[in-house]
């Protein structure tokens, strides 16, 4: 975790985005593939982990910016630094962008020499005080045109790869792509990790905000919202799979060609807190007492599996009863 | 936390650190039009610098009881291939030794562009992030397309129309201006008619330092090593020759916290596009991390921006030779 070092002592809000999509492309890229589509920058490593899932991490860039921060109050606060951007590819088939950056509780009142920001990545800095409430709650609702705006550098990074020369521009099956933005407020030292709001708003947005105590990365914190976004992209397409195919009235093999995209594709990908900072992996319990993400899973992936048996029992049937008409 | 028992490497790169001096001193360069000026103007040149490399050296004997100084010299075979190694190198050497010089180190400036087959000017031409001029709120600038750099905003290319139809010219902004603008467009590179990309003198000369300050990496491993060379043995051809060669006995290394660059003030220009690029490029962090550790360790920390650790000497171009007893 270069790229933070030093970084989360003096920041006291961080704020990020993740856009989760699926690689459109119909093979899902072995462990090559997706290290040579995230290989962001030609001099560094990407990380390839392979237990207990594939999971490809890319090498972190760096946006410049200079612009307003989203506040929900209606106060301007200039801000200057660099922005995070990083992708990951879970198991060649689900690709994730996330752009974040750290926020200190005070800046100087004049621009300096661009050098010291970069030398300090992830790190914006507001012109006087920062108003952290109202940027958190800003960040939350969205950016207003001319604000610091996450979700364009992740979109941006996810256009990018996904115009990529390894891909063929045809996804298996129709999906939309969620956003998942996130506030991180630090807490003061004695006070641990949490899981504070997890909400599932329109359009594919879900906002989620969280207590980072200072020794905590920000790069833990992205990670772990990763890991909610990607397993709330596979709650949301598997329901979306099961609701909107009429399986009481379809013939079977239009049954079966809506199963199979769930199954090939995605039923494996399930492993929440797979790639979690060990510091924050327990933050997981939350949404899992309530409203039971893991529950809700395995309840559809036993829907599905109850459909198939169906499908199969009444394939037999029809096979038996063919047979005997033939006798 | 227990420790961790299953760890993947390909999930943890390294990055290794290189061995570092107090000072890098650079004691010229050499461009074919030197060298065909003869020996003798080249005499002229070391002694001049000699003078500057004494005072530097007195200054960092001011910090540190036993500084650690090693001296380097370029050699340009990549804007025009002159002579060979075998005849050039031996005859820098003895005009520097005549002039009571050691060189330590001596590189090609190709070496700066494709080193031991790692692209390293393209390298850090990816790690570029641009000083975001005010309004920049994340759509990332062109500017690493166009392979131009500036320290601000453009005039634009078609200035808005005045209420009387005509245009209006707009200047300039340095975005860093102190009440009046300095403003400089930096070219990095150009393609010449066969598609081939050629550096730009000032991007290698912003590489080369980079270099010098032990800050490139390529895949977490240090690139541009020194290497033996017996001058005794020197190949007749310049891509035989390791792209830095190390030729005298010094224990100092190549690589150094600061470095100061002796030249004459013709390379002025050059070397103040060297720190605009040197402001706009985000290092490897963790090789940053390492320098500014043993530096801090040893109780001389250095500037946290990278181009504040260069520094310059422009000394006056010397003259014809100065012929013995005339003054």
């Amino acid at each position: 975790m270069a790229a933070q070092t030093g970084e989360s002592a003096s920041t006291v809000l961080v704020c990020g985005e993740v856009r989760t999509c699926l690689l459109p492309t119909t093979q899902a890229l072995d462990r090559r593939g997706a290290a040579q589509l995230l290989r962001l920058r030609a001099d560094m490593y990407v990380r390839v982990s392979e237990r207990p899932i594939m999971h490809v991490l890319s090498p972190e860039t760096l946006t410049g910016v200079d612009c307003r921060l989203p506040a929900s109050d209606g106060s301007r606060t200039r801000a200057v630094g660099t922005v995070i951007g990083r992708a990951a590819l879970t198991e060649g088939r689900l690709l994730q962008t996330t752009s974040y950056f750290g926020l200190p509780a005070v800046g100087p009142d004049t621009r300096r020499p661009w050098g010291q920001y970069l030398v300090r990545p992830g790190i914006v800095e507001p012109f006087g005080m920062l108003p952290r409430k109202a940027t958190a709650a800003g960040v939350l609702q969205g950016a207003r045109r001319g604000e610091l705006d996450t979700g364009t550098i992740a979109e941006g990074l996810a256009a990018q790869l996904c115009r990529h020369e390894l891909l063929d521009r045809r996804a298996p099956f129709a999906s939309a792509p969620t956003r998942l933005r996130w506030v991180a407020l630090r807490t003061g030292g004695d006070r641990p990790a949490a899981l504070t709001n997890f909400t599932l708003a329109e359009d594919g947005l879900r906002t989620v905000k969280l207590r980072l105590p200072p020794d905590v990365p920000a790069s833990a914190a992205a990670g772990l919202c990763e890991d909610l976004a990607l397993h709330d992209w596979l709650l949301t397409h598997v329901q979306r799979m099961l609701d909107d195919h009429p399986f009481d009235r379809a013939d079977d093999s239009r049954s079966l060609a809506a199963l199979r995209p769930a199954v090939t594709h995605l039923l494996h990908l399930w492993m929440p807190r797979a790639h979690v900072d060990g510091a924050l992996a327990h933050l997981w319990d939350t949404l899992e007492a309530a409203p039971g993400f893991t529950r809700q899973w395995q309840n559809l992936v036993q829907r599905i599996r109850d459909q198939l048996t169906l499908l199969d029992l009444a394939q037999c049937r029809r096979a038996a009863s063919s047979k005997g008409c033939e006798e | 936390m227990p420790e961790r028992v299953f760890r993947e490497s390909t999930a943890e790169p390294r990055t290794r650190a290189v061995p570092l001096a107090h000072l890098s001193l650079e004691l010229g360069h050499l461009y074919m039009e030197d060298f065909q000026l003869g020996p003798k103007r080249l005499g002229e040149h070391f002694a001049e610098v000699r003078i500057w490399a004494d005072a530097v050296r007195a200054r960092a004997a001011r910090r540190v009881k036993r500084p650690r100084i090693s001296t380097c010299f370029l050699i340009d075979d990549y804007f025009t291939r002159f002579s060979t190694p075998d005849e050039v190198i031996p005859t820098v050497l003895e005009e520097a030794g005549r002039a009571g010089l050691t060189i330590d180190y001596l590189a090609r400036e190709s070496g700066c562009a494709v080193a031991d087959g790692v692209a390293l000017a393209e390298s850090v031409a990816h790690r570029l992030v641009e000083s975001p001029p005010p309004g920049s709120y994340g759509f990332r600038p062109p500017a690493s397309r166009t392979g131009w750099l500036t320290n601000g905003s453009r005039s634009p290319a078609s200035p808005p129309r005045t209420d009387r139809g005509r245009t209006d010219w707009e200047p300039p902004v340095e975005t860093a201006a102190r009440n009046h603008s300095i403003f400089m467009d930096v070219e990095l590179w150009s393609d010449d008619k066969n598609g081939q990309r050629v550096w730009s003198c000032s991007f290698l000369a912003a590489v080369w330092q980079l270099a010098r300050l032990g800050l490139l990496r390529h895949l977490g491993e240090p690139v541009l090593v020194p290497r033996e060379q017996d001058v005794a043995a020197l190949p007749p051809d310049w891509d035989r020759l390791p792209p830095l060669i190390k030729v005298s006995a010094t224990k100092a290394a190549f690589s150094a916290y600061r470095t100061c660059t002796l030249v004459p003030h013709h390379f002025l220009p050059v070397e103040n596009a060297v720190r605009l690029v040197l402001d706009q490029v985000d290092v490897d962090t963790a090789a940053l991390a390492q320098v500014a550790k043993r530096s801090a360790d040893e109780g001389m920390p250095v500037p946290p921006e990278v181009a504040q650790r260069a520094t310059y000497v422009f000394y006056e171009e010397p003259g014809d030779p100065i012929e013995d007893g005339k003054h």
